[in-house]
């Protein structure tokens, strides 16, 4: 090796003039910027994204829509009068009639109540549902994990649809709207108790539980604490864009004749009463069919991007 | 011969070099006005803390710069020729070939589901390298032989001469060699024939060289030679690569996964990697960051002998400025994408001129000497224990760990795994005791049953006299207000959904002590006294950097007044003046406030800074045990002899100024 | 490798006997009796019913019923169809082939199309057609599979001729094509979703660029290790969706009027054939169960990690 006593050319002694690379204090901190959690800073990212802007907006306005549909009409969606039947878009009338002669435009309208609370009271219920016992498989480990872990695989290995056919056909003289939710909330819990127990898994793992527990929290205390809120986002997600999943198998059911009971207006089942007039009259199916694939693509949107601004990693755009 | 010819031309030349980055925020300016050259042969360092521009110089130079990264201006001169404005596709033609890279992080860096073998195939194939023989760089232009070496070497060489020797015909060799020999060469020479002459990397010139010198007749030499030494196959070749980077069982390894590797291999075989097609330049990205020092120290003697005898120039990015030193004869020193300062290592090392170099070396653990003096009072603790009226009742010792040991079940085995292996030691009030050892030493085992997180199979540890893995719930509540931990990760030890001032503020929580107004007035202390602002208190983890957030987890270890400190590679993580700030700090604290430390490691470097007595622990077992001058002057063992050994740069003389 | 295997292959005996008896539980929880069902109209004679109950032991504690209903699934015995007494097996078996190779065709669809315009997608990110194909899958998904199926029906079939409307008695290649399309639709959209995400993200792994730095060319890079990595996770979801597809045929085959064991489970439940729904469902869910082992195997085979571990 030589030891350059002369150093080659470039490689000559060179110092960085100090006033064109000033120095600065060890590991300053920056007190400019704002205030910033991981929610916080979702918040930011998501306020910039188009996808959720547009998801929000759509979402509210379901919302609204659903909360008071008398704002938007003044018909009833079960007033019906066969000499109405199949009729023809006239004022008052945008959408027309339906084959029983119901004001299509009305029951498009109601049908979002129905709609929006059978995913929104499904979702709350499988997070809780899927959550806990996920959150209590992760936590707990051992034998505990082993029975919930099988428990999970038993309704895994039956397929949401088929699962909520075989149930529902039981209840078929119900008239409540409960009754599917409950159901899809049976057989929906499990992929979000897999979802939760392996976030709770990976946020047990983390240091500052170890860090807790040295200062004197108990295991109890860093569930609640620590773990499952760092838990929540994942699951969080999952369940806004399942949401959607529910909406649509909600009419899908009722397509099969298995969903909402005849009283309820529903979407899925004025769809499925519209395809056998399909080749003639095929906007009586499109007006129940572009809302459902409205509010469905609103949630699945909503859910993307707010997994993009949790998770910057799986960032789509 | 005239002064020109003498001087050889770069092989990589960068001028003014501009890297920007695109973000939501604007362009960041990664590098401004680079300038360095790198010669044939020769090893230049480029050093630097993390976010300094120093790896992104350096791909810069692969066109492999990450996300939105461009080249904004200057030039990369490779050979002679302008590369910074080529496409992939020409980039394509000479990376691997021209110029290879060994990346930093082993675990991420090569394809899990691919056999090693496939991966380093890949490398010969892309650049289709002949792989019956050696492709070798012309030595003329490397600076490592002199002329007359040169024209001996070429003399005797042609082509044929750089086969390598094939796996079929290994055997059959060493029999015609033993032969020749009989008589002549010794049982010694012969074994090491038998372990150097290895299949897909010996040539047929180092096998005739090596008979000759062993006085085996010229010409019967190179009839042998010629006639077993006839190339090699792929897998041969392969191996032949492996075992040069230092991998043992090579051709058997070379079968196996990356996942069936521990780091130290895998770095091996990403130097295999990057040599494979013998690139005249090799990047060196950080390259043994990742491994314990020991590894890290056979690694990269293994690398500058192979890099030596191939005459590959090396452009070797670290942070660590002993490691630059010992390895490089040129340093660039850069901070904040600038270059500050650059020269022959030596020189820059011993004169620093800039005062970002030399408070990098001041700070620099490997190059300090003593351990550190606390600007403040060191607090008596001896004489308060006097004053307290029962001196009889305190003794010396706080914590004393005697007969631990701590046995894990290993999933797939049936006999149990001893982590920890019949530990004692005690720590004296108000000194730091720290424990070194390397990954699998068991110094984080022994940390936590001191905490009291982990349960020991056998052995006590006690506390004030107490044995702690006996204390009631009541017992050990009072025993963790008074024993704190820090630990390794400043990314993972904080909750990430707590503001710092919750964070600080959960041990008062959890202890019940104060009320609302009275916790805050404390974490505002404790913030003034880790020398954070006041102002942080509303913000969360991940806008603090790794340094402030080690601060933030010593002020919430110093909520509760404890006693005693658990360090669990508290600085480990951290940049080298980073580092030095937080170990000022826990020195301070120790000094006003007579704390007692404990200090796991693996840096026998820090160790000196902040240590009055060291452990070193190796496979479970405790093996040395003395105070840090007596480890340091007078080690006992081979084992910490080689850690002092691998600290990079301990040897190197500093006439400081 | 094969203790892997064997340590799925029995971790699964649990699973499928704790669904069967979940699905059999749910199914004989239904009102009525099927006994008194089966005179219809006729007055039921109670010896007669008595005969009948006990030959299929419906007199005995549920437990054991499932017991007998188990052991005679073993031999593939799974009784006869309360009307028309036809064994329920032979029932299956004209069902099932037409199903399968709409499940298969369907399968066959959904990975072709669902990686390639995945895989286009991931590679050319924030292009024009990357955005396309990304509204088309979520529409996709927000769309009932039913509503899908009626539009394309319409279109296809009723307006421009270009499939047959239904599909008959007697499908063949073409009769099934536009079905298998319907039916593979959402999955499709799914897999185009996970494809692209698994490429880009793949895409900027260090060992990607370790490849680069080899000097590898850009098409071996994204073929040998983009691809390749990213590809294992489609697989897997590939494999559970074949399972999944034989029971979400029932809408397809409702729409298009194909006498598959979708349609055949349909009008099981609205008959109340207890006995027929409970073994449908119950080959269904074997059928899901045996592909999720197939995929956990492939998912061994694909990643060596998994193996070994």
């Amino acid at each position: 090796m030589t030891n350059t006593i002369s150093a080659l050319p470039g490689q000559e002694r060179y110092v960085a003039p100090i006033e064109e690379t000033p120095l600065r204090a060890v590991d300053a901190v920056d007190t400019d910027a704002p205030a910033t959690s991981m929610w916080a800073d979702a918040w930011r990212t998501l306020r910039k994204n188009p996808l959720f802007i547009i998801a929000a907006l759509v979402i509210l306005f379901i919302a609204f829509v659903a909360v008071f549909p008398r704002v938007f009409t003044n018909l009833d969606p079960n007033y019906c009068t066969l000499d109405n039947s199949r009729g023809a878009a006239t004022a008052g009338h945008p959408f027309g009639f339906d084959l029983q002669g119901c004001d299509i435009y009305a029951r498009v309208i109601y049908g979002t109540r129905t709609s929006l609370t059978v995913g929104i009271a499904t979702t709350l219920i499988v997070i809780l549902l899927g959550g806990i016992i996920g959150a209590i498989a992760g936590f707990f480990g051992g034998w505990i994990d082993s029975i919930l872990s099988r428990i999970v695989d038993i309704f895994y290995a039956v397929p949401l649809l088929l699962g909520a056919i075989v149930v529902l056909q039981m209840f078929r003289s119900s008239t409540s709207i409960w009754k599917i939710i409950l159901v899809m909330a049976m057989f929906g819990w499990v992929s979000i108790a897999r979802i939760a127990r392996s976030s709770v898994l990976e946020a047990k793992n983390l240091e500052f539980n170890t860090a807790s527990t040295a200062l004197g929290s108990t295991p109890m205390r860093n569930l609640f604490r620590h773990i499952i809120p760092n838990a929540l986002a994942p699951v969080l997600v999952v369940g806004t864009t399942s949401l959607a999943s529910y909406i649509v198998l909600e009419a899908t059911l009722s397509f099969l004749g298995l969903g909402m009971p005849s009283g309820n207006v529903s979407w899925g089942g004025d769809i499925s009463t519209a395809q056998t007039m399909l080749r003639t009259q095929p906007m009586i199916l499109f007006y129940p069919s572009a809302a459902l694939a409205i509010t469905a693509l609103a949630f699945i949107m909503l859910g993307d991007a707010v997994r993009d601004a949790l998770d910057p990693k799986s960032r789509t755009e | 011969m005239t002064e020109n010819t003498n001087i050889p031309e770069p092989i990589l030349e960068v001028k003014d070099l501009q890297v920007e980055f695109n973000t939501s925020a604007g362009a960041v300016k990664a590098v401004r006005d680079a300038t360095f050259n790198v010669y044939p042969g020769q090893w230049v360092a480029i050093v630097g803390e993390s976010g300094s521009g120093k790896s992104t110089s350096a791909m810069s130079v692969l066109g492999l710069l990450p996300g939105t990264g461009h080249i904004t201006g200057g030039s990369i001169k490779l050979e002679g020729k302008e590369i910074s404005h080529y496409t992939q596709k020409q980039f394509e033609a000479i990376r691997g070939l021209k110029m290879g890279l060994v990346p930093q992080d082993p675990m991420s860096n090569l394809n899990p589901v691919y056999r090693i073998d496939t991966q380093i195939k890949e490398a010969l194939k892309a650049n289709n390298i002949d792989i019956t023989r050696e492709q070798r760089i012309k030595i003329a232009e490397g600076l490592n032989m002199t002329e007359a070496e040169r024209i001996a070497y070429e003399n005797v060489h042609d082509d044929s001469d750089e086969l390598f020797l094939g796996s079929d015909k290994r055997s059959a060799l060493l029999e015609a060699a033993k032969k020749a020999g009989e008589g002549i060469i010794s049982d010694e020479t012969f074994d090491t024939w038998d372990k150097e002459w290895t299949a897909g990397s010996v040539t047929r010139w180092n096998v005739r060289h090596d008979m000759v010198k062993a006085g085996i007749d010229e010409k019967k030499a190179e009839e042998i030679a010629n006639e077993y030494v006839t190339g090699s196959s792929m897998s041969d070749r392969i191996a032949g690569l492996l075992d040069e980077a230092g991998l043992p069982d090579a051709a058997m390894r070379a079968r196996q996964y990356p996942h069936e590797y521990s780091g130290g291999m895998r770095q091996r075989a990403l130097i295999a990697m990057g040599l494979a097609a013998r690139p005249r330049l090799l990047i060196a990205d950080e390259p043994t960051s990742a491994l314990d020092v020991t590894v890290q120290k056979r690694i990269l003697d293994h690398l500058h002998t192979l890099t030596d005898s191939l005459g590959t120039a090396v452009l070797f990015i670290t942070h660590d400025l002993g490691l630059a030193a010992e390895r490089a004869q040129h340093i660039v020193v850069m901070y904040k994408g600038q270059i500050v300062e650059s020269g022959p290592s030596l020189e820059v090392l011993q004169h620093p001129q800039h005062p970002y170099t030399k408070r990098l070396v001041a700070a620099a653990p490997s190059l300090a000497s003593k351990r550190l003096e606390s600007t403040k009072e060191r607090a008596e603790v001896h004489s308060k224990q006097q004053e307290s009226g029962h001196p009889e009742n305190i003794s010396d010792t706080v914590i004393s760990v005697k007969n631990l040991v701590k046995e894990f079940k290993v999933p797939g085995r049936r006999e149990l795994f001893k982590a920890v292996d019949d530990v004692s030691f005690d720590v004296k009030r108000g000194t730091t005791l720290a424990i070194v050892g390397e990954s699998g030493s068991g110094k984080s085992t022994v940390a936590n049953m001191v905490l009291h997180l982990l349960n020991p199979t056998s052995g006590t540890v006690t506390y004030e006299g107490e044995d702690i893995h006996s204390f009631n719930a009541k017992q050990l509540l009072d025993f963790r207000r008074h024993v704190q931990p820090v630990f390794q990760n400043p990314y993972g030890s904080l909750d990430p959904t707590y503001t710092i001032y919750r964070s600080i503020e959960e041990p008062l929580r959890i202890h019940k002590i104060g009320d609302q107004k009275s916790r805050e007035a404390r974490v505002r202390e404790l913030l003034d006294m880790v020398e954070m602002p006041q102002s942080v208190m509303s913000r969360y983890p991940n806008e603090l950097s790794g340094g402030q957030r080690q601060r933030i987890a010593v002020a919430r270890a110093m909520a509760l007044n404890p006693d005693v400190i658990v360090a669990d590679e508290a600085v480990s993580a951290l940049d080298v003046l980073v580092q030095d700030q937080v170990l000022h700090l826990l020195n301070d604290l120790q000094a006003e406030r007579g704390l007692t430390y404990l200090f796991i490691t693996h840096d026998l470097a820090v160790v000196r800074q902040i240590a009055d007595e060291v452990v070193v622990m190796q496979h479970g077992k405790l093996v040395e045990h003395a105070t840090t001058d007596e480890v340091f002057n007078n080690p006992q063992t081979q084992y910490t002899r080689d850690l002092l050994d691998a600290i990079p740069g301990g040897k190197l003389e500093l006439g400081l100024d | 490798m094969w203790k892997y295997f064997l340590r799925r292959v029995l971790q699964m005996i649990p699973v499928i006997l704790g669904t069967t008896l979940l699905i059999y539980a749910l199914v004989f929880a239904l009102p009525g009796d099927p006994v008194v069902a089966m005179f219809g109209d006729k007055p039921v004679n109670q010896a007669i019913a008595q005969q009948i109950r006990a030959e299929y032991h419906l007199d005995q504690p549920f437990i054991i019923q499932y017991f007998y209903f188990l052991k005679n699934a073993l031999t593939f015995d799974f009784g006869n169809t309360l009307r028309g007494n036809r064994p329920v097996i032979d029932v299956m078996a004209a069902a099932f082939p037409v199903t399968i190779r709409l499940g298969l065709m369907a399968f066959v669809f959904e990975a072709i199309f669902g990686v390639i315009f995945g895989i286009v997608s991931g590679l050319k990110k924030g292009k024009w057609y990357d955005s396309v194909i990304l509204i088309v899958s979520l529409l996709l998904i927000s769309v009932p599979t039913f509503v899908t199926g009626f539009v394309m029906q319409y279109f296809l079939g009723v307006q421009w001729h270009i499939f047959p409307v239904t599909a008959g008695a007697n499908p063949g290649f073409i009769d099934l094509l536009m079905p298998a399309m319907v039916l593979g639709s959402t999955s499709m959209a799914y897999i185009i979703r996970l494809t692209r995400t698994e490429v880009a993200s793949n895409r900027t792994l260090d060992y990607v660029r370790t490849a680069r730095a080899k000097g590898l060319s850009n098409r071996s890079v994204i073929v040998n290790h983009i691809l390749r990595n990213s590809l294992i996770p489609v697989v897997t979801y590939l494999g559970a969706d074949l399972g999944a597809l034989m029971g979400g045929a029932m809408i397809s085959e409702r729409i298009f009027n194909i006498n598959g064991i979708g349609n055949t489970l349909y009008k099981a439940i609205l008959q109340g054939e207890s006995n027929l729904v409970v073994s449908i469902v119950t080959v269904l869910v074997l059928i899901f169960v045996v592909c999720n082992l197939a995929v956990d195997m492939l998912y061994a085979a694909l990643d060596p990690r998994i193996r070994y571990a």
